[in-house]
């Protein structure tokens, strides 16, 4: 079932995470950051059958990482980039609240050791 | 099981243990840093097994509250929290409204090690009674987070270099 607008680009980002949490899809698309690539072409460096690469590249597809020729023979396949951008810019926020929230910690321990030095020095 | 993912970030704060402990566990203190740029009100903070940690982050409009409910407190060394990382008005837990597979519930660790005259914070968050496509979202997540998969940045940078092209 397609889904537009909001809600359909959002389980869009769950099955990105879902696809990109196997280290097998992961090598696949690096191979297609360098170039479209025919099953053949993406299986020669695996030792796995064609078929079994070709189930990955269903799952890449359904997750609107790759897309597909249906038209030619070869059915190569290409990376989509928006979608990784997308998830990419999920993981980015999520570290970037922990990132920032301890470089305000930091701050905060700054301050709280201050104010016990300047308790000290008032006794 | 102990498969699960797990996220982890480690940190060496420049402060005694006690006084990190402190930052962790005093609401006012927890709420000056907690969440960056945005306003942080911790609507209830009960500090003990079975107590929770009613939190709202604000910025323009917007609101978020999330929940955690404390499973172990052991001053200084040891926090365990489950995270419920969505709620609704009533902090009942809820779907994150960004991505509805992401766990509802963290299990979240932190410990506190004395370093020298510093504090090594250790975090770690896991998905807990989590569905499959539950945790495999947070693997995916994690999986594209942790050091394992440099040359994934670099395709990210490559096609972002792209992208703005």
């Amino acid at each position: 079932m397609e889904q537009i607008g909001y809600t359909g680009s959002q389980q869009n980002l769950d099955a990105v995470f879902a696809a990109l949490s196997d280290p097998t899809r992961r090598e696949i698309l690096e191979r297609l950051a360098q170039g479209n690539a025919s099953v053949n072409e993406i299986a020669a460096p695996f030792k796995m059958s064609q078929p079994a690469i070709s189930k990955h590249l269903k799952v890449l597809e359904r997750a609107g990482l790759i897309e597909r020729d249906i038209d030619k023979q070869r059915r190569p396949a290409r990376l989509k980039a928006d979608n990784l951008a997308v998830a990419v810019e999920w993981l980015h926020e999520f570290k970037a609240f922990w990132g920032a929230s301890f470089d305000a910690l930091d701050n905060v321990l700054i301050e709280m050791k201050q104010a016990t030095e300047n308790a000290k020095t008032k006794e | 099981m102990s498969d699960l993912p797990e996220y982890i970030l480690d940190r060496v704060f420049d402060a005694p243990r006690e006084m990190v402990w402190r930052a962790w566990t005093d609401p006012e203190m927890l709420a000056r840093w907690y969440g960056p740029g945005v306003e942080t009100i911790i609507h209830k903070f009960d500090l003990e097994p079975g107590g929770t940690w009613l939190n709202e982050m604000k910025w323009g409009d917007n609101s978020m509250l999330s929940k955690a409910v404390f499973t172990e407190v052991t001053p200084p060394e040891r926090l365990v929290w489950h995270h419920h990382s969505s709620t609704d008005a009533d902090w009942n837990s809820v779907p994150n409204p960004k991505m509805p597979d992401w766990p509802r519930i963290l299990l979240t660790t932190v410990t506190f090690t004395e370093e020298g005259a510093g504090t090594k914070v250790r975090l770690s968050w896991a998905p807990f009674e989590a569905s499959d496509a539950e945790i495999a979202c947070f693997e995916g997540a994690v999986a594209n987070m942790g050091k394992g998969w440099e040359s994934g940045y670099a395709i990210i940078d490559e096609i972002l270099a792209e992208l703005q092209a």
